[in-house]
């Protein structure tokens, strides 16, 4: 034992432990039994294990970002460690939530569903808070920057377990051309070697020599990787396991070094050598802190050199119990009793010695009625085979009730289990992928069948070493086990309670009485009473809550069958799983060419997709987002304003059949329009509801650009691909998506002809020259630019396509040449502003996915001569053409100074008279609604219930306090509707 | 959480590729001249068998192309692998395929880890 001294808190008081130690083996040190209360009834609890099964033991550590439902039994201490006990208030001594216990009647099974009923609102502001308060775990952890990766591996073979089992398949494979990952959950590799004094020698040398051989003869193997700290927690279809390392063991954690690494683990062969776990047994108060499994005990004594209690009590009802009397008796130490349910005679000749030489007194025949003591075990009662019951002073109750195969993994794999009728477990059966179980995982509980068993389950592997181990063994050779899941109990106080599952505090009286209300399936009767469905799962007690259904349910155990395991194993950090994906690594963020300059000109920022776009300037400090939009908007249409449209989607089509693809991929034809011009064109799904718009500009038949909508262009180029690659392939045609090719500029406004000229002196933009919808590309500088003439504001506008390098210059030669028009930078809010004046829509706020061009009323933008497009023959769909559709609308109020507000409901009747006893009937909902300062009034948008036929009738809008708003119902286009200003 | 084959770049992860549904659900060439229920059909009526599937995938964060393949639904084994084009592999191929995970009903989830007698 190392002398060095570590030392840590748990609820502010200071202790000391050894090098190694985890925190529950430094607590036992202390002596300190008991460490939380449990979730329902705050009863106090203990350690009751010694590793990843503990259901009971966990803390909270503090000073790791305040880390909940730690396992003390597997977290190592460190210096400076700070741990603290989990729900209990005001402390863990005195805790005022433990009158749950007295109240636990309604706690029962189901009790969720059955006690929180009513009256209304009761729930929200009586039960929730109370349960929240008094229920549950730990505390949820601080937000913290998480280091985590993961790590991707790529085998033939992995080895899961660097126990006894693991190791022997492991020095198999050493040095052959097999590519091998042998993962270890625990610091140190032997398993059973190290935790259980249950092997003498292993080829007459003691089991820590030749343990320490093995391992150097693996490590030195250039074919093994070995991964220590590491916890299997997943084993998914296909060979993919997933397991996860811990960086920092024993170690307080380094801010600049990961501290959890998740392997994605690829193989060709899994061997699961995994080991098992004991299992408890229930008795009367089987849940005081002082019981303990007894193999848990054994592992106290043999791994961290703890003796938890000098003369504990021991229960059991298998031989697996000598090792532990052999490890006390052999420290010096006498147990206060031996108790085995099974006959003398039928117990083993060298635990009988052991009991006789030590003069421990003996029950055979005899099971434990359960323990009294208010904060940890004071005694014990004995019913003895003569059914008496006898009562022994006692600290400390160790418990075996056998052993479970470790399945977990092999049937997260589908492998499938059977019941063995021997050893009382179900065991491994028939595997699905390519796995091998090897040692107690597979259900074999002897060393001396080990070797036999791993020579035949690898022989399917060539060229392996081979192997010569010869084990001696202390005490009984074969596993002998007699049944008992819960032992006879005397009726005693409230208090008294016998628990199947010690993390949900479920008793065998909750199984009882589900079974009783119907609850007989497996899957119900878990859900139902919330047995083994904790953070340990029932590792511990989940095969004895079956063994009791089934003594209920008078059926065979492997009827009744076990509920599904469902990775992960063992809870898994979520700062794991999010690896590096977090903050700034968690979506990539996209900036335009002129993105410097909208900071300084203050853009308060929008997220479009990954774009940041600006979504107004301020033009002062103290300027609100209402003035900025104003302000923009009624700038643009009084002079001139510039957007920047650098995130709008752009794909390049070529081919020599690019006119057929283009047409077919759109509504609008595209045959006879001239070169060098633009169309407005839509984009349908197969189910002709509008999916995209944008500009189509055809430079030759061979030759396109398109503009998509920002948040669209990845999911157009997409659509397109598809349609070329799969339906019609035989089209020469290419796409290539060019949006970071070029920087936008939406110029619009009247002057903007004006300031065109100016920047660009030697271009003639006269309307003869330059008409609406046609475009150019034009030298600039010693590049090439790109000049439409489109608008999306109803006004006079150019769009100016420039290579981003040339962008931010030409940008502020724009406001250099325009300073006697006060040109306008504005943003997204103003140009959906400014859109909506001219009911112009956007796809997918004013669309969802159910509207077709027809319910906008864009009939003009349809090819009708066109033989075919994506999504033409639904347009004549009878239920697309039938006359009550939600048709898109313009509102606008009556009352010219209410404003209207999106999504709210568009309705026939004025009074909402409260409380609404009949439904109201909705006509539909407002999709966009700003007050246009150049109206000096609200303007609105909304898809309504036949609404073509409703233009020209007043109806009302809902408002977020149940008042009406009169609106008149208008043609969707507010301002210029003839035009006039954008052919200036 | 498998790996699938590209039939132009090879095996990679599966979190490269994505699902493009039912595969060999060919346009109809004329629209016009069928019924709203045929085109309803094939606009909206995709099989969802538990078993043997020909779907089709694309390598969207690799080489863009779109394939077919057979996989089986119960498992997420891929069977096969083919270009757009090829003709589909017979379905008697699969018929050695193992159908489900060991226990599990032919429809239906199951969840079962041992054998029902
Ligand atoms: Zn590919």
């Amino acid at each position: 034992m190392s002398e060095n001294k570590i030392y840590f808190k748990f609820d502010g008081k200071k202790y000391a432990g050894n090098e190694g130690d985890t925190i529950a083996a430094a607590l036992l040190r202390n002596n300190v039994k008991l460490i939380g209360r449990s979730f329902k009834y705050h009863r106090p609890r203990g350690i009751y294990t010694c590793g990843i099964e503990e259901p009971n033991a966990l803390v909270q550590i503090i000073n790791e970002h305040n880390e909940p439902n730690v396992r003390a039994t597997v977290k190592k201490i460190y210096e400076g460690m700070v741990v603290k006990s989990q729900n209990r208030w005001p402390s863990l001594k005195t805790d005022l939530g433990s009158i749950n216990n007295i109240l636990s009647p309604i706690f029962s099974a189901g009790f969720y569903y059955k006690t929180f009923m009513g009256p209304k609102g009761f729930w929200k502001n009586v039960y929730e808070p109370l349960i929240r308060r008094t229920a549950g775990l730990g505390k949820p952890p601080k937000e913290f920057k998480s280091k985590s990766i993961h790590q991707h591996h790529n085998v033939d073979v992995i080895i899961v377990g660097g126990g006894l089992s693991g190791l022997l398949a492991a020095r198999k494979f050493a040095g052959t051309n097999y590519d091998v990952l042998l993962v270890e959950r625990e610091d140190t590799f032997g398993g059973i070697l190290k935790n259980a004094d249950k092997i003498k020698s292993i080829n007459d040398q003691p089991a820590d020599e030749w343990l320490e051989k093995t391992e150097r003869l693996i490590r030195n193997s250039n074919n093994i990787k070995i991964l220590k700290n590491t916890l299997v927690t997943t084993y998914n279809f296909s060979d993919h396991l997933i397991a996860l390392e811990d960086k920092n063991v024993g170690k307080p954690q380094d801010n600049e070094k990961p501290e959890l690494v998740l392997h994605k683990i690829r193989t060709k062969h899994t061997i699961l050598a995994n080991g098992h776990i004991e299992r408890f047994i229930t008795f009367r108060n089987n849940d005081l802190p002082g019981v303990m499994l007894a193999a848990s005990f054994e592992k106290y004594l043999n791994r961290y050199g703890v003796v938890p209690d000098e003369s504990p009590v021991i229960f059991t009802n298998n031989s697996s119990t000598f090792s532990l009397l052999k490890s006390l008796t052999d420290l010096g130490h006498k147990p206060k009793a031996y108790v085995d349910i099974r006959d003398q005679k039928n117990i083993e000749k060298q635990t009988l010695e052991l009991l006789e030489k030590f003069n421990i007194p003996f029950y055979p025949k005899s099971e434990i009625e359960g323990c009294e003591g208010k904060k940890e075990v004071k005694k014990v009662s004995i019913r003895t085979k003569k059914n008496q019951i006898t009562k022994i002073k006692t600290s400390m109750l160790c418990v075996s009730g056998g052993f479970n195969p470790d399945i977990h993994l092999f049937t997260q794999s589908k492998g499938l289990l059977k019941w063995d009728k021997d050893y009382l477990t179900f065991k491994p059966d028939r595997i699905f992928q390519k796995t091998i179980t090897l040692g107690s995982v597979s259900g074999n509980f002897s060393y001396e069948k080990l070797l036999v068993e791993v020579e035949k389950k690898l022989s399917e592997f060539e060229g392996l070493n081979e192997l010569e181990v010869k084990f001696e063994i202390n005490g009984p050779e074969k596993f002998q086990i007699k049944e008992l899941w819960e032992t006879k109990h005397e009726k005693k106080s409230l208090w008294s309670k016998s628990f199947i599952d010690l993390q949900n505090d479920v008793t065998t009286k909750d199984l009882r009485q589900a079974v009783n209300e119907g609850f007989n399936r497996i899957e119900h009767l878990k859900r139902f009473t919330t047995n083994s469905m904790g953070t340990d799962q029932g590792k511990i007690s989940s095969i004895n809550a079956l063994g009791i259904v089934s003594k209920i349910l008078k059926k065979d155990i492997s009827e009744v069958g076990t509920t599904t395991y469902r990775p992960p194993y063992s809870p898994v950090n979520f700062s794991a799983i999010a690896g590096r994906s977090t903050y700034e690594f968690y979506d990539p963020e996209r900036k335009t060419p002129l993105h410097s300059w909208h900071v300084k000109q203050n853009a308060v920022f929008e997220n479009v997709g990954q774009w940041k776009r600006p979504w107004y300037f301020k033009k002062s400090e103290d300027e609100t987002m209402h003035q900025a939009v104003q302000r923009e908007a009624e700038q643009v249409r009084k002079t001139a304003g510039i957007l920047d449209g650098s995130t709008l989607g752009k794909i390049e089509i070529k081919g020599k059949d690019a006119l057929t693809f283009v047409n077919l991929m759109y509504t609008n034809s595209f045959t006879k329009m001239k070169p060098k011009t633009g169309r407005y064109a839509l984009m349908l799904g197969e189910d002709g509801m509008v999916k995209d718009d944008g500009i189509v500009c055809k430079i030759n038949e061979q030759h396109f650009i398109v503009t998509t909508t920002t948040g669209n262009a990845a999911s157009v180029l997409a659509h397109m691909e598809e349609y070329s690659q799969t339906e019609w392939p035989n089209l020469n045609v290419y796409m290539n998506s060019i949006t970071e090719q070029f920087a936008t500029f939406n110029l619009s406004g009247p002057k903007s002809r004006v300031i065109m000229s100016r920047v660009f002196n030697d271009i003639d933009f006269s309307n003869d020259q330059f008409p609406f919808m046609s475009f150019n590309n034009f030298k600039y500088l010693d590049t090439e630019i790109r000049i439409l003439r489109a608008s999306f504001t109803g006004e006079l506008g150019y769009e100016i396509y420039v290579p981003p390098s040339y962008a931010l210059k030409l940008w502020q030669k724009f406001f250099i040449s325009s300073r006697d028009f006060d040109l306008v930078p504005y943003g997204t809010e103003t140009m959906h502003l400014l859109r909506a004046e001219k009911g112009y829509i956007i796809v997918g706020q004013d669309t969802d996915g159910t509207v077709t061009p027809l319910d906008l009323h864009l009939n003009w933008m349809i090819g009708k001569k066109k033989k075919d497009f994506i999504g033409k023959r639904s347009l004549t769909r009878s239920d697309i053409v039938r006359e009550n559709r939600k048709q898109l609308v313009g509102l606008v109020p009556v009352d010219k100074t209410l404003g209207i507000e999106e999504g709210q409901h568009v309705i026939e009747q004025k009074d909402l008279s409260l409380p609404i006893k009949d439904p109201v009937d909705m006509l539909g909902h407002v999709t966009s609604s700003y007050f246009s300062p150049n109206l000096n009034h609200s303007v609105a948008m909304a898809l309504i219930r036949g609404g073509k036929r409703k233009i020209g009738s007043r109806l009302f809008v809902s408002t977020e306090n149940l008042n009406t708003i009169a609106v008149e119902v208008v043609e969707p286009n507010f301002i210029d509707p003839k035009n006039e200003r954008m052919m200036l | 959480m498998f790996t699938i084959k590209c039939p132009y770049c090879g095996e990679r992860d599966q979190s490269e590729f994505s699902n493009g549904g039912e595969a060999h659900v060919a346009r109809p060439k004329d629209p016009e001249q069928i019924s709203d229920r045929e085109w309803s059909e094939y606009v909206f009526i995709r099989a969802n068998p538990k078993g043997i599937y020909y779907e089709r995938w694309v390598h969207t964060h690799g080489c863009k192309k779109w394939f077919n393949a057979v996989r089986n639904t119960s498992t997420d084994e891929i069977l096969k692998v083919y270009k757009m084009g090829e003709t589909p592999p017979p379905l008697k191929e699969f018929k050695d395929t193992i159908k489900t995970p060991s226990g599990e009903p032919d429809v239906g989830s199951g969840n079962f880890s041992v054998k029902k007698p």
